[in-house]
Order: C-alpha cells, then sequence, then structure tokens
C-alpha cells in the first residue's frame, strides 16, 4: 500500500513564491499565443503581474523557517533574500526588455516565459537542500538563458554567444554532476543536512570516503565557479555578454551569479562546514582554495577591465570581480563562527549588486543603438549635457560598483571585508581593498567621459519609457541601500539557515 | 590461474569496460562525424551492460530507449543536417599538448580499472536492498521523497522545448 | 573482486576522455557528444555507489540526470544546426571557445 501524506505535510504555503511562479510561467506560455504580434507588451504586463504577485508572496512567507515537500525545500530566510534577489532582477529585466526586444527587431512573446523559468529555477536552486534539485534547478536556470543569448538570431556574435554559453555550460553541468557523485559516494545520501550529519565521521575516521568528499566538493566548486564566472573558469563571459541581447546579458550576470552562490553558499554552509583537516579544528579544508582564487578572480576582472573600449566587456569583467568579492564571503564561510555573518554579507553584497549592475546595463541600452552597436566608452562623452539625470545616475552607479560610501556598493563591500578579517583572511582583505582601489580608474574614466568630454548630439535615444522606469528602479534601490543599509541587514537579521545556527 | 577461475560477471565487465572505453576512445579520436555518432552510441550501450551488472535494470532500459534510442538518433540527425562537415580535416585544435597529460592519467586509470579487477567476482552489495521499478516509481511522485526534482524536471523539459523551437524556427 | 572501486575508477576514466574530447576537438558536435560522455561516467558512478549503499537516490539522481540530458540535446543540437544555418561551420576554434 502506498503511503499518501497529506496536502498539510507538504507544508506548500511556504514553497508558493517558487511554485507559483512556475506555474505562471505555463499561463503565460498559453496566453502569449493568443496576443497578436504587434501587442506584445501585453505579455510583458501578464509577466510583470506574475513577478510582483510572487514578491509579495516571498514577503508574506519570507521568515517562516520550515521545509516544505519531504525535506526537499528549504523556505527560511536564506532562500527569501534569494527569491527576493531573483524577483527583483526578472521585474527590472522585464522593464527592460520591453522597448528594447521591440526596436531590435527580436520580440517574442516565448522571450518572458524563458525569463520566468530561468527566475523559477534561481529561486529553486536558493531553497534546495538537496544535491538532485540543486542539479535540476541548475539546468532550469542555464537552459533558457542558452536560448535568451541566441536570440538575436541576425547577428551571428549573439548565436555565437549562446552557443559559446551552452557548451561551456553543459561542461561544468557535467563536472557539477560528477562531483555530485562523489558526494553521494562518501555520504550515501543527497540530503545536504544528511550529508552534514555524516561529516565529521568521515572526517575522524580519515577513510578513502573523505578523498571522495573532498574531491567531490572541489568538482562541485568547478561546476558552479563555471556559473558564477570566477577565474579561472571565466573565459566564457566577455565573449557570452558581449553577443548576447543586452537585457538578457543584465539578467545573466545578476541572476546566475545569484544562483550560483545561492547553491554555493548553501552546500558549503549547510553540508561542508565541518570538512576540516582534523577534528577540532576551525577552518574547513576547502577555505584556503577558495581563498585563492577569490584573490585571482578579483585581481585579473579589475586588472583587465581596465584596458577594454566596450562597455559590456567592461561589464563583464567587471562582473567576474564582483564575483571574486562575493567568493570572499564564501571563504570566510570556512572559518566555523564566521559563517552566519559572512553568509549575510555575501546576500546583501549580491542584492547590491544586482540593484547596481541592472541600473548600469539600463544607461548602457539606453546608449545602444538599434543594431547593436554604441556600446563604445567613447559613446559616453558629453552624456552630461544632454541628458543630465542619465548621466548622474550611470555616475552614481559607477561610484556604487567601486564601493564609494553612501552607495549599496560600498554596504556590501564593508560587510563582506568585516567578515572577511573576522575569519582571519587578513591578506585577502587587503587584496580587496587594493583592486577596489584600482577598480576605480575604469568606474571613473565612464564618469570623465560623460562629464568632461564633449559629445555629438543626443546618444541616448534608447530611453525610452520601461527603460527609464528599470533605471529609476535600480537608481531608487541603490541609492535606499546606500542610505538605509539596516533595511536590508534588518531582512537577514534573524538569520537562520534552518536549524543550523 | 585457471580460466574457470574467472567469473562471468568479471568477464562482463572486462566486456563492458572494452564497449564503453572503446567507443569514449571512438568519440575522441576519429575523424568522421558519423562514426563518432556511432562510437557514442557503442559506448552509451557499455554502460547500459554496467547499469544491469549493477542491479538497475530500469536505468538500463532508460539509458537503451532514451540515451540510445532519443538521443543518440538526434545527434545522427544533427549530423546529418550539417553534412559538409562529416569529414574532419583537422582532428584537434590547437591545445593538443593538454593531451599528453590527460593520457597518462588515463593510462594509469585504465590500468587500474581493468586489470585489478579481473581476478576475482563480483562482490556482493554490501547492503542487501535493491530498489526496484515500483520502488523509484512511487518515490518519484510521493511527496515526502522525490516529488519537488520531479515537477521541475517536468518544468525543465518543457522550457527546452521551448527553447529548441525558438531557436530552430526560421524568421517569420 | 569487482569492488565498487573498480567502477568509480573507470567512471573516473570516462570522465577524463569526455573531458579530453571536450578540451581537444574542435568540432562543437563531437564536443557536445564528449560533454555526454561526461554525463554517462557520473551516471555509472550514481549507480555504482547506489550498489554500494543500497539505497535508491543514486538511481533517482541517474533518472533525473537522463532527463536533463535530453532537454540539454534538444537545445544544445537546435543551436549548433542554426549556426551551422547561418555560418556554414560548426567549428569550435572560430568561436574562440576558450579565450577571453
Amino acid at each position: 500500500m502506498i503511503d499518501v501524506p497529506s496536502i498539510a505535510d507538504l507544508n506548500l504555503t511556504v514553497t508558493f513564491p517558487a511554485v507559483f511562479l512556475a506555474l505562471f510561467t505555463m499561463v503565460v506560455l498559453i496566453v502569449d499565443l493568443f496576443i497578436p504580434k504587434d501587442r506584445k507588451i501585453r505579455t510583458a504586463h501578464l509577466t510583470l503581474g506574475g513577478l510582483v504577485v510572487a514578491f509579495v508572496w516571498n514577503v508574506l512567507v519570507f521568515d517562516s523557517n520550515q521545509t516544505a515537500l519531504g525535506g526537499m525545500y528549504i523556505a527560511d530566510s536564506f532562500s527569501g533574500f534569494i527569491n527576493f534577489i531573483a524577483l527583483t532582477a526578472a521585474i527590472i529585466t522585464c522593464f527592460l526588455s520591453v522597448d528594447y526586444l521591440k526596436r531590435t527587431g527580436i520580440e517574442q512573446g516565448e522571450f518572458y516565459s524563458l525569463l520566468l523559468f530561468s527566475t523559477a529555477g534561481v529561486m529553486f536552486m536558493g531553497a534546495a537542500s538537496d544535491l538532485i534539485v540543486v542539479f535540476i534547478a541548475l539546468e532550469i536556470l542555464s537552459i533558457p538563458l542558452y536560448v535568451m543569448a541566441a536570440m538575436r538570431y541576425r547577428d551571428a556574435k549573439s548565436e555565437e554567444s549562446g552557443l559559446k554559453y551552452f557548451i561551456l555550460g553543459a561542461f561544468a553541468s557535467a563536472f557539477f554532476l560528477y562531483g555530485a557523485a562523489l558526494v553521494y559516494g562518501a555520504t550515501g545520501t543527497t540530503s545536504l543536512p544528511e550529508i552534514f550529519a555524516s561529516v565529521e565521521g568521515i572526517v575522524a575516521t580519515d577513510s578513502g570516503a573523505r578523498l571522495y568528499l573532498v574531491l567531490g566538493a572541489a568538482l562541485i566548486f568547478v561546476g558552479l565557479g563555471f556559473k558564477v564566472a570566477v577565474v579561472p573558469f571565466h573565459m566564457w563571459t566577455p565573449d557570452v555578454y558581449e553577443g548576447a541581447p543586452t537585457p538578457v546579458t543584465a539578467f545573466m550576470s545578476v541572476a546566475a551569479k545569484a544562483g550560483g552562490f545561492a547553491a554555493l553558499l548553501r552546500l558549503m554552509v549547510i553540508a561542508l562546514p565541518e570538512l576540516t583537516a582534523n577534528i577540532g579544528d576551525t577552518i574547513a579544508i576547502w577555505q584556503t582554495t577558495i581563498a585563492i582564487v577569490a584573490a585571482a578572480t578579483m585581481i585579473l576582472g579589475n586588472f583587465v577591465a581596465i584596458v577594454q573600449t566596450n562597455v559590456k566587456r567592461m561589464l563583464a569583467y567587471s562582473s567576474i570581480a564582483h564575483a571574486g568579492y562575493i567568493l570572499m564571503g564564501v571563504a570566510a564561510v570556512g572559518t566555523i563562527g564566521v559563517a552566519e555573518e559572512a553568509t549575510r554579507a555575501a546576500l546583501i553584497y549580491m542584492l547590491a549588486y544586482t540593484f547596481t549592475n541592472l541600473g548600469a546595463f539600463a544607461v548602457v541600452m539606453a546608449l545602444e543603438k538599434d543594431d547593436g552597436s554604441g556600446t563604445q566608452i567613447a559613446d559616453f562623452k558629453g552624456l552630461s549635457r544632454s541628458r543630465p539625470l542619465l548621466a548622474v545616475m550611470m555616475a552614481f552607479f559607477m561610484l556604487s560598483l567601486t564601493g564609494v560610501p553612501t552607495t549599496a556598493g560600498f554596504i556590501g563591500k564593508f560587510l563582506l571585508f568585516g567578515a572577511a578579517l573576522e575569519a582571519g583572511l587578513v591578506l585577502l582583505t587587503i587584496i580587496g581593498v587594493l583592486t577596489s582601489v584600482v577598480s576605480a580608474y575604469y568606474y571613473v574614466r565612464i564618469i570623465v567621459n560623460m562629464y568632461l568630454e564633449d559629445g555629438e548630439g543626443d546618444p541616448a535615444e534608447g530611453a525610452t519609457q520601461y527603460l527609464n522606469y528599470a533605471t529609476y528602479a535600480a537608481f531608487a534601490g541603490t541609492l535606499i541601500i546606500g542610505l538605509f543599509p539596516f533595511l536590508a541587514v534588518n531582512l537577514l537579521d534573524t538569520m537562520m539557515i534552518a536549524g543550523l545556527f | 590461474m585457471t580460466f574457470n577461475e574467472l567469473s562471468w560477471e568479471a568477464l562482463a565487465f572486462g566486456a563492458f569496460t572494452i564497449l564503453t572505453l572503446g567507443g569514449a576512445l571512438g568519440v575522441v579520436f576519429n575523424r568522421n562525424l558519423v562514426r563518432g555518432a556511432v562510437w557514442l552510441v557503442v559506448s552509451l550501450f557499455g554502460v547500459a551492460g554496467f547499469f544491469v551488472l549493477l542491479s538497475a535494470p530500469f536505468l538500463a532500459a532508460v539509458q537503451v530507449l532514451v540515451y540510445i534510442g532519443a538521443i543518440g538518433i538526434l545527434f545522427t540527425f544533427a549530423v546529418m543536417l550539417t553534412r559538409s562537415m562529416t569529414n574532419l580535416s583537422e582532428r584537434f585544435n590547437k591545445q593538443a599538448w593538454l593531451s599528453a597529460l590527460a593520457a597518462v592519467t588515463l593510462f594509469l586509470l585504465i590500468l587500474l580499472a581493468v586489470i585489478a579487477p579481473i581476478f576475482g567476482e563480483i562482490a556482493a552489495p554490501s547492503s542487501e536492498v535493491v530498489a526496484t521499478t515500483e520502488d523509484l516509481g512511487v518515490a518519484l511522485v510521493s511527496g515526502d521523497k522525490f516529488v519537488l526534482p520531479f515537477e521541475v524536471a517536468s518544468l525543465l523539459l518543457t522550457a527546452a522545448m521551448i527553447g529548441a523551437i525558438v531557436i530552430a524556427r526560421e524568421e517569420d | 573482486m569487482v569492488e565498487v572501486e573498480a567502477f568509480i575508477v573507470l567512471s573516473a576514466a570516462l570522465f577524463i576522455l569526455g573531458a579530453m574530447g571536450v578540451v581537444l576537438r574542435r568540432n562543437a558536435i563531437l564536443v557536445f557528444m564528449s560533454v555526454e560522455l561526461m554525463l554517462n561516467a557520473a551516471n555509472l558512478a550514481l549507480v555504482a555507489f547506489a550498489w554500494h549503499w543500497g539505497g535508491m537516490d543514486g538511481h533517482i539522481f541517474v533518472f533525473f540526470v537522463i532527463t536533463v540530458a535530453a532537454a540539454e540535446v534538444a537545445v544544445g543540437l537546435a543551436l549548433i544546426v542554426a549556426i551551422f544555418r547561418s555560418r556554414q561551420s560548426i567549428n569550435i576554434d572560430e568561436l574562440h571557445l576558450m579565450e577571453g
């Protein structure tokens, strides 16, 4: 006889933000079929409506600290915060896409369904407490992005970008999967809390299982490292970012990163914090490796960004650098006792980066021509005169990416550096501060171009109604987090990663 | 050691090893795309054999049906649709030096895998419990087991279908 | 004795062969086939571990991996065919896959 659990046991209420969005995707898919080709803006409105409903629902169940669906899904403030980031990114991307898709002639209703699929993937990834769910969520996050990157089908660069992203993404998934298989082999379970429970015994006995566990964790790190673009797995980033349609690049740069880091943090915090060299050590065995990777990522990302002339490429390298900063938080998680603070810092950094980077891409899109040109740094010349408001906002985004006080980026970096120092990663913190100073060079160069150089005419022909909404929203988010950081910090004040802290 | 001491399991293990790794070598080193697809099927078939050996007959069937039947055929179609590429003048890209490193590692692994185990019989699994097809089916849809990944996987298949259509659709 | 380790070593060999294929081959379809080899290596390891532990988690995982592989193949081959249609070439080197 099959034992059927009651609906109440499934605890579906707390999963509703993600489950609702998944179901809503199907609605968008079907309704879109009945919307005529010249009215695709209605699909966008419908999509936005669904995202807002999911957003509100997420606020309602934000702090529920429960597991659902047989322990596969954790609804805690960690997953609530990741949902918050994913939905914010999707809403702003939706605004970014409306006019852009139309004027570049790639408007298709399926774009919005794919965007929702990918967003749901990020949300499931943040809430997954089982390696199987993490793997499938990783795929549903990635596969729509491969398609969206290739959507600009008249442009060979876009198709190439899609294929390149796809092949390296599939390659990375294979690494992740093999790592997950080895972790399963070492522990006999795919559930993250159960893996956590068996890690200590494995460390104590020093058996072959430990080799599997360390190797497995390393391969999972490689797989997720590809997704979030850390050195040395970053080579796809600039070409893919440059070739993909700009709203897709913007979404990719924040959502794929949020998903990848969510899985990485979950895994390191829930499953493997006790993977130490000896029983009783306070530093996890993987901390040094991750710290070195973080340092290399910050250095390479920031220095190569200096020589870029295309803003999309520059933002690609900048996104690599920012992955390095967030990775610093992941490394800090490896010191026992700092995990909570470091996780919170990494999450707030991601939120700040989400608003700031989407804003920066919004301004880039305002300048971008229909054929995809107009994204050189020189194209920013004279923007302060033709579009003063846009220039002010862009300057603010650039300062926030640098980490200047009163901006969101400063709050994120402040918390991250603090957590890293507390974890004893002094050298890494120094590298972080120094590379931030270096990054000022190329961010400020854009400000210099906008304010001190003369340009001809009005370059910002793409600054249309919906794009402006997106820019204002991103600007407001960056400003609010910068001025009132406690709003975001308080969200995570009672940070509970389901029963661990 | 006489021939009789070789158990049939060890022989099957050896045979499937040859199929799996041979097929894989064929994929990595051949000069012809059509043959590459055939080699891939050979390798996948070897893996299906291992599934039988590891008491997972259902997965072996799924492997043959989905992997060989559907994915293998899709690959063959893709090769046909991109027909002018069936004979490759250049086999490798410019990173061939990596092959030396990888090949040495590989050789050692194969040595361990193939030569070491052939002198014995299959060890009994450490647990007698083997999941039946019915167990798998129930677990996939029962609310306290794997219903979440099952539903998300359905979502994934839909997304992939939509995505493939979006890409393949001619400009209209 | 054919221990579980034998299967794992074998799967590691298959995984490395697949990875070699991805890094070495120039043709996108062959690169993608090599990715499939890597996924199969993981499947083999999962089933071997499931045999070792006597649970069904590994079997379920493989079931989902096959699903995911089917989804990946659909999208990937569509992309490859679309690129071939517009460029008449699917050589990876021309795509500058491993360069920044």
